[in-house]
């Protein structure tokens, strides 16, 4: 499989105080489905913006299937882009939005006439065609954008926060038609969301983003089951953290001091830990058992329940220990046993599902403490 | 930088020189003695000292100092000027702020407003001294600038309804929510956030009322403005440098009240 | 039983109707000095004569002895295709600077500055910003002298007298009509539109005219009609210049001036019925109401 997508050591600077992208480099295999994800502001757009030619980098190498980008007009390269702004063309109506790219690719009428038929058939909007963009809701402006982008089929296409604007429903429905496009055409898709839930989901691959720099880049379920650094961690999935010390061990057993006492771990990251270090202790709360059940594991603390959110399929309590920290537990909705606020329970986990998190972020200089605490 | 860029300066500046080549040349035939203008330039003289005119052969600035009726065009061009660049910003706010809301007519009126610049000077100018001359009305300098106003009205109205903010109305609800009383509203979100294209209308009424000629010629009496008055001494009487000199003297009064006002403006702008 | 409510102060009262209070200003000052005024001219212009008690007799000869006159066609010719051809060359000096200021000038101040600095020749006087092309353009003005030197020509071309002055003289004088409301139209386009046209494989030249300019064309059009206007209203420049080319604006002037009321009524009239047209004509062809809602 080629690369359909290579950066080394991209640099993007606006002006001379805000570094959107520091030394950005990856690479995407073609034909992959890879989400880039990320908190507001960490230079995702800027990074699409970059891929697509429509914004300049200041140093590093772009190629595209092999390709130097330096000075590609965007037209000649083999993408197209959905922007985060939509920016639909507000002269032209639903129709002459999506058939733009057709024409400038300068197919007959009678392709681009069922081509712009049923991209909008995909994203809902049949009957629409005479509409103009101004006379649309919110979320219709987003599928417009959406299916201007898709209608192209170039071999990548960028598409920057698509899923944003539209009701749950439809959001699960857009999922799923772009993973059967993705399935269908073969070609590559970069994708950014800020949500996590749909990086997880659509993904081949994931990229977790921070301020201009990447933190991991992996299979999803590499990325939820071995974050690479704290931020990571805390960005994709909920999971519990706590700052610890490596006391010490005993064989493939890990004993730590931590804020809410001591706890023990069975790391797969061995062999780079010693006696001393400062890590971040993570829990994800789906390993955390209530009661009884608790019993039978090597980590047990007592905690107050304090309070719970039901999300329908599983019910999330939240316990507050003796230090004051707080822990998260979820438990499928079929397994909810009859709790009670302000009660003290007992918590416990195996140290087998523990993680020891050594870097707090790629981000030289920051502390564990305040990435694990927020800041 | 890009060609694009080189190329874009380079354009920007000959578009600069072109609109200022006359001016280079009358601040050049200002400083000619003799009455003759012709290229090259010869004679240039810095008679600088005051001396009454005596023959033909003295600074042009000279003649132009004592020239009375300058001094009283001079005079009734800056009262016009300041209050049409007053009566302008107002009603421009006024009615900007009124035709942004969806009101029956709208587009009438807004048609209406751009009618005063769309009338040809000429034809406005004969229509307001036919209506004086038919009510018994005496010109003034007061129906001068209310011409002039309906002029600039329809320049500032389409600069400052083309710059509003589309969210401008989304900040009024906003502050109303926040408790804010229509006063409030107005004082504290509204105007702050119109301010420049405010004060843009002020300026745009200055300005086009200033060189104005057209339709001061027919509503005015007496010496006029100074546009007028240079208008109709150039018509009668020979080409002279004397008139060059004025226009450098005006050049660079305005241009020391533009430079002071350009320093204020772009320490708002970013 | 009444149901309770809330007073309305008399603030809540004015600020309900203020949008129609705001408007009054504005509609008052039209009714005097603009609507009133044309009124005049229209109902003169079909009158014989018009003296201090009012106007007398009405006619319809000062419209038919203008359109029957020999120069008519001359002269509305010179009218309408001066206007015409100056506000096409103004569009294609002014445009390319309005696109340029707003896409390639980056720093807001720079762009300020540049704006300044098209302004202060408006401050001088505009007939001494006329008469200062002599210089220039005269018989013994440096085009026709370097010209000569350089053995172009043997005699002085006459560039300051006929069309080629107005042709010279119009798209200079009024060249900031054009750029202004082009570059306010320009400055409005989200640059991310711009951006979509790209990456929908849109060439540099289609991003132009498919989006770029026909998204700034309300401003465009607002220019040509700013020049058009201007030009057809200005009768000086032709007075001081172009001796022997006769517009419908002179004449208005010269008719004025010899106190030939009616008949000066009734080209102003043909003035302002061309003016509109000229708007109507455009209009149907862009909505200019873009630019500003
Ligand atoms: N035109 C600009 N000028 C200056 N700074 C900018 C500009 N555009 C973006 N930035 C800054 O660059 C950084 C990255 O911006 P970018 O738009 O790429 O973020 P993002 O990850 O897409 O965020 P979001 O999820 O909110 O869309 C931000 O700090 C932003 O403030
Ligand atoms: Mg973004």
């Amino acid at each position: 499989m080629g690369k359909a997508l290579e950066t080394r050591d991209l640099v993007k600077w606006y002006g001379k105080e805000v570094l959107a992208l520091n030394k950005v480099t990856f690479d995407i295999d073609s034909g992959d489905f890879f989400v880039i994800v990320g908190p507001s502001g960490c230079g995702k757009s800027t990074l699409l913006k970059i891929i697509a030619g429509i914004l300049d980098y200041d140093s590093g190498k772009l190629y595209i299937n092999g390709m130097d980008m330096k000075n590609v007009p965007p037209y000649k390269r083999d993408v197209s882009m959905m922007l985060e702004t939509y920016a639909l063309f507000p002269h032209m109506n639903v129709f002459d939005n999506v058939a733009f790219g057709l024409r400038m690719l300068g197919k007959n009428k009678s392709e681009i006439e069922k081509e712009v038929k049923e991209a909008l058939k995909l994203v809902g909007l049949a009957g629409l065609e005479k509409r103009m963009p101004l006379e649309l809701s919110g979320g219709q402006r987003q599928r417009v954008a959406l299916a201007r982008a898709l209608v192209i089929n170039p071999s990548i296409l960028l598409l920057d926060e698509p899923l944003s604007h539209v009701d749950y429903r439809l959001q699960r429905k857009l999922m799923e038609d772009l993973k059967e496009i993705h399935r269908k055409v073969g070609n590559t898709f970069i994708l950014t969301t800020h949500v996590q839930e749909h990086a997880l989901s659509l993904a081949d691959t994931v990229m977790v983003m921070n301020t201009g720099v990447i933190e991991q880049i992996g299979k999803p379920e590499e990325v939820y089951n071995n974050p690479a650094t704290v931020f990571a961690a805390r960005f994709v999935g909920e999971i519990n953290l706590f700052s610890a010390q490596i006391k010490s061990w005993d064989g493939e057993l890990c004993y730590l001091n931590t804020d809410i006492g001591e706890l023990k771990a069975n790391p797969k990251n061995k062999n780079t830990l010693s006696s001393g270090d400062k890590v971040a202790y993570a829990i994800r709360p789906e390993r955390v058992k209530i009661g009884e059940e608790a019993k039978l594991y090597e980590n047990k603390i007592e905690a107050k329940l304090v309070s719970y959110y039901y999300f329908g399929h599983y019910m999330e309590y939240v316990f507050q220990t003796g230090g004051n920290a707080k822990i998260k537990v979820s438990v499928p909705t079929e397994k909810v046993g009859n709790l009670t606020l302000g009660s003290t329970y007992l918590l416990g986990w195996s140290a087998k599902d523990a993680l020891l998190i050594e870097k707090p972020c790629m981000i030289e200089g920051l502390d564990i403490e305040e990435v694990i605490y927020g800041k | 930088m890009g060609w694009g860029d080189r190329l874009a300066k380079v354009y920007i500046a000959l578009i600069i020189l072109f609109i200022y080549l006359p001016v280079f040349f009358m601040i050049a035939l200002s400083f000619k003695s003799g009455a003759k203008i012709s290229f090259p330039i010869e004679g240039l003289t810095w008679d600088w000292y005051i001396k009454p005119p005596t023959g033909y052969e003295y600074s042009a600035y000279i003649s132009i100092l004592h020239d009375n009726n300058f001094f009283t065009a001079l005079n009734n061009s800056l009262f016009v000027s300041i209050l049409t660049a007053l009566l302008t910003c107002l009603l421009v706010t006024t009615t900007a702020l009124a035709l942004r809301k969806r009101i029956v007519g709208r587009d009438l009126l807004f048609y209406l407003f751009i009618l005063g610049f769309i009338v040809p000077g000429v034809a406005l100018g004969l229509g307001v001294a036919f209506m004086f001359r038919l009510f018994g009305i005496e010109s003034s300098l007061l129906a001068v600038a209310a011409v002039l106003t309906v002029y600039t009205v329809p320049f500032g109205l389409i600069l400052m309804m083309s710059r509003f903010d589309p969210d401008l109305a989304t900040y009024e609800y906003a502050a109303s929510v926040l408790k804010a009383s229509p006063l409030n509203v107005f004082r504290r979100i509204t105007l702050p956030l119109i301010i420049f294209e405010v004060i843009s209308a002020a300026i745009i009424g200055f300005l086009l009322s200033w060189g104005e000629v057209i339709r001061t010629q027919f509503v005015m009496k007496g010496t006029g403005t100074l546009a007028t008055y240079i208008k109709n001494e150039l018509s009668i009487n020979p080409i002279t440098p004397k008139w060059f000199a004025a226009g450098t003297l005006i050049a660079i009064i305005a241009f020391i009240g533009l430079a002071i006002f350009a320093y204020i403006m772009s320490r708002r702008v970013r | 039983m009444s149901i309770p409510q809330l007073k309305m102060g008399v603030l809540d009262r004015v600020s309900k109707y203020s949008r129609y209070l705001l408007l009054l200003p504005g509609f008052v000052l039209l009714l005097l000095f603009l609507l009133i005024p044309l009124s005049m001219i229209v109902s003169i212009s079909f009158f014989e004569r018009f003296t201090l008690a009012g106007p007398e007799n009405f006619t319809l000869s000062n419209y038919v002895t203008f359109f029957t006159s020999p120069q008519m066609s001359t002269i509305l010719l010179n009218t309408f295709g001066m206007s015409l051809i100056a506000c096409l060359i103004a569009f294609l000096l002014g445009y390319p600077m309005a696109y340029f200021l707003v896409f390639r000038v980056k720093s807001t101040r720079a762009r300020f500055f540049v704006v300044s600095l098209l302004l202060v020749p408006f401050l001088i006087d505009w007939s001494i910003r006329v008469v200062a092309w002599l210089p220039i353009l005269g018989e013994s003005g440096i085009v026709n002298y370097s010209l000569m030197s350089l053995g172009v020509i043997k005699e002085p071309l006459e560039l300051l007298f006929g069309r080629s002055a107005l042709l010279i003289i119009w798209p200079q004088t009024y060249l900031l009509w054009m750029i202004f409301p082009s570059y306010l139209a320009l400055t409005r386009i989200d640059p991310d539109i711009i951006n979509a046209a790209k990456v929908l494989k849109a060439p540099p030249h289609r991003v132009f005219f498919d989006i770029t300019f026909r998204l700034s064309l309300p401003g465009v059009v607002m220019g040509f009609i700013f020049v058009f206007v201007s030009t057809l209203g200005d009768y000086i420049t032709p007075a001081l210049w172009a001796g022997g080319i006769q517009t419908l604006g002179l004449s208005v002037a010269n008719y004025a001036a010899n106190f030939v009321w009616p008949y000066a009524a009734a080209l102003s009239t043909i003035l302002v019925v061309i003016a509109l047209l000229v708007l109507y004509v455009l209009l149907k062809v862009v909505d200019i109401k873009k630019l500003v809602y």
